[in-house]
C-alpha cells in the first residue's frame, strides 16, 4: 500500500540567508504516510515543508515531488499540495467571511481568468461539514476562536482535493482539548481521505499515537522511523541538550523532558 | 443645477470625478488591506515631479508623470520583495527625493507657472477634452485589470504566502497593483492634487472598512463614497465656489468619521467593554 514514493528528498541542502537551514537531507515520503516533524526552534522544519512547496529550492542535491522539481512545480501540481502555514494573529476586523476564506483553496485549481462555479462553491460546502464547520459560512474569520480558525484553514486545503497536506504547528495557540480535536480530525482525514500528511510540530506526545512516521530534525535528519524507533532518551537528549525521559503509557510513548510533559 | 450641467467644461467635471471617484475607491480597498497607505502618498509626489518635468521640458507632463510614478513604485517594490529595504523606508527616500526634484524642476522654470500649482492643489473644473479622455482611458484599464484578477488579488490581499503556497503568480501580480496603483493617481492628479490624490485613494475605503466584515461588500461600500463624495465635492466646489480637491476630499473625510460613528466594529468593542 505504501510502496508508492511521492516525495523525494536527495541530498538536499537549502540555505537561507546565507546559512544552511537544512543541510544534506535525503528522505523519501510514500503516499498516504502521516510523517511528523519534530526538532528544536531553527532545525530546518518549516524549511522543509517550503521546500516541497517550491518556495525554496536546494543550492545541492534535489527536491522532487510527483516526480518534478519542486521549483519547477506548476499550477496543477501546486493544486494537489494543500498548505497550512503556521496561523498567525487575524485581525479579527478583517473583511473576510469563512466561506471566502475556503473559496480561495479553489483559486489555484481554477487557474487565472476563471470565477469559481457551483460545483466550486459545492466543494467548500463539503470541506466545511469535514472540518465540522457547517453553519458558519458567513461567519467572519477573525471572530472565530483559534481551534474554529483552525478548522477553517485546514477546509482551506481540503477545497483544492489535495494528494499532500503539509502542515505547519496547526496546534499552536489553541487550547489543549481543542488541540486534541484538531489532531484527531487531521487522523481521521488521513484514513478517510488516503492523504499523504506531513505535520510539524513541537508536541511530540499530542501526535505520536498517530503518525506512521516521525522525522528529527537539527538541520541535518538527524532520525527517522516509527515513534518507538525516534522518540528514543539518547537521540531526543542528544537533540534538544537536556535530560529527556521517556516512559510507556496506555496509547504509546510519552516524552518528558526536565520539568516538561512536552518537547 | 440644469444651467450648471448645460456648461462643458462641468459635463467634463463630472463625469471625470464619477471615473476618479470609482478608481481610486475601488484600488483604494487594495491599497488599505495590503497596507500599502504610505506607497499612494509616495507615489504622488513622484507623478508631480514627472509633471513639473514635463512643463520644463515642454512634453507631455501627464507622459512623463506616468514614467516617474511608474518607476518609483516598480522600484520600490523591488527593494521591499528582495528584502533589501523595508516598504516604509524605501518610499520615504522617494517621497522626499522626487519633491526635491519637484522643487529643483520649479525653480529651473525661472516664471511662475500657475498650471504647475494646478497639479499640485487640484483642479477638476479646468479638466480639458485630452485630460478627459485619458483618464477614462487610463479609468476603464485599471477597472478591467481589477475585474480580470480579483479573485488573485483578493487571495494576495488576504495571504500573500498561501497565495504564493498555492501556485498564484504573486510576484508579476503584486508588480501589477502597484502599476494600478500609480496609475489611479496619475489620472486623478489634475483632478484632485498631488497632495490630496492620497486621500481619495485611502478615505472611501478607509471607512468602507468600518461598515462591514465582508470585501465584497467593502468594494461596493468603497466605490459608493468615492463616487458619491468626488461627485458631491464637484457641486459643493461650484455651488460654493471653494476649490474642487479640497472639497471632495473634506466631503470624503466627513463621510469617513460618520461611518466610524456608525460602525458595527465600534460598537462590538463598546459592547465588549460595556
Amino acid at each position: 500500500m505504501k510502496n508508492n514514493v511521492i516525495i523525494t528528498f536527495s541530498q538536499a541542502t537549502i540555505n537561507y540567508q546565507q546559512r544552511a537551514a537544512l543541510e544534506d537531507i535525503s528522505l523519501d515520503v510514500y503516499q498516504g504516510e502521516f510523517i511528523g516533524i519534530i526538532g528544536p526552534n531553527g532545525s530546518g522544519k518549516t524549511t522543509l515543508l517550503k521546500s516541497i512547496l517550491g518556495l525554496v529550492r536546494p543550492s545541492k542535491g534535489s527536491v522532487q515531488i510527483f516526480d518534478c522539481a519542486c521549483h519547477k512545480l506548476r499550477c496543477h501540481h501546486k493544486a494537489k499540495i494543500g498548505y497550512i502555514p503556521q496561523k498567525g494573529q487575524i485581525d479579527p476586523n478583517f473583511p473576510v467571511t469563512v466561506s471566502e476564506t475556503v473559496m480561495m483553496g479553489r483559486y489555484s485549481s481554477l487557474g487565472l481568468f476563471h470565477r469559481p462555479s457551483k460545483p466550486d462553491k459545492g466543494l467548500v460546502e463539503t470541506a466545511l461539514t469535514e472540518v465540522g464547520m457547517t453553519g458558519y459560512e458567513d461567519a467572519t474569520l477573525g471572530h472565530l476562536s483559534g481551534g474554529q480558525q483552525q478548522r477553517v484553514l485546514i477546509a482551506r486545503a481540503l477545497v483544492q482535493q489535495p494528494e499532500v497536506l503539509l502542515m505547519d504547528e496547526p496546534t499552536t495557540g489553541i487550547d489543549p482539548p481543542t488541540q486534541h480535536s484538531i489532531i484527531r480530525l487531521i487522523s481521521n482525514l488521513h484514513k478517510n481521505l488516503n492523504l499523504t500528511i506531513l505535520l510539524v510540530t513541537h508536541d511530540i506526545n499530542m501526535i505520536s499515537p498517530f503518525v506512521d512516521r516521525i522525522a528529527l530534525l537539527k538541520v541535518r535528519l538527524f532520525a527517522i522511523g516509527t515513534p518507538s524507533e525516534v522518540l528514543n532518551e539518547k537521540i531526543l537528549s542528544e537533540i534538544y541538550g537536556k535530560q529527556v525521559v521517556v516512559t510507556t503509557k496506555e496509547n504509546g510513548l510519552y516524552v518528558i523532558v526536565g520539568d516538561y510533559h512536552y518537547v | 443645477m440644469f444651467e450648471m450641467l448645460s456648461y462643458e467644461f462641468m459635463q467634463r467635471a463630472l463625469i471625470a470625478s464619477v471615473i476618479i471617484g470609482l478608481v481610486c475607491s475601488i484600488i483604494g480597498v487594495f491599497v488599505i488591506l495590503k497596507n500599502l497607505t504610505f506607497i499612494g502618498a509616495g507615489t504622488s509626489h513622484a507623478a508631480f515631479a514627472g509633471v513639473t518635468l514635463g512643463y520644463l521640458i515642454k512634453f507631455s507632463p501627464l507622459s512623463i508623470a506616468v514614467l516617474f510614478s511608474l518607476i518609483t513604485v516598480w522600484i520600490v517594490g523591488y527593494l521591499s520583495k528582495k528584502g533589501y529595504l523595508k516598504l516604509d523606508a524605501s518610499v520615504g527616500i522617494f517621497y522626499s527625493l522626487t519633491m526635491a526634484l519637484a522643487v529643483l524642476f520649479i525653480g529651473l522654470m525661472k516664471i511662475y507657472n500657475a498650471e504647475v500649482y494646478g497639479y499640485l492643489f487640484g483642479s477638476i473644473l479646468s479638466v480639458t477634452k485630452l485630460d478627459l479622455a485619458i483618464i477614462v482611458l487610463l479609468g476603464v484599464v485599471v477597472l478591467f485589470l481589477v475585474y480580470l484578477f480579483f479573485k488573485e488579488f483578493h487571495f494576495i490581499t488576504f495571504d500573500e504566502e498561501m497565495a504564493r503556497a498555492g501556485g498564484i503568480p504573486t510576484g508579476w501580480l503584486s508588480f501589477l497593483l502597484l502599476t494600478m496603483i500609480a496609475l489611479t493617481i496619475v489620472i486623478s492628479l489634475k483632478s484632485v492634487g498631488a497632495i490630496l490624490v492620497f486621500a481619495m485613494i485611502v478615505t472611501p475605503a478607509a471607512a468602507a472598512y468600518q461598515l462591514t466584515y465582508s470585501m465584497i461588500r467593502m468594494f461596493i461600500y468603497s466605490a459608493l463614497i468615492g463616487t458619491g463624495s468626488s461627485v458631491s465635492g464637484v457641486f459643493l466646489s461650484y455651488w460654493l465656489d471653494l476649490p474642487s480637491g479640497a472639497t471632495t476630499v473634506l466631503f470624503v473625510s466627513f463621510v469617513f468619521f460618520l461611518s466610524v460613528l456608525l460602525s458595527p466594529k465600534h460598537r462590538t468593542i463598546l459592547t465588549a467593554i460595556n
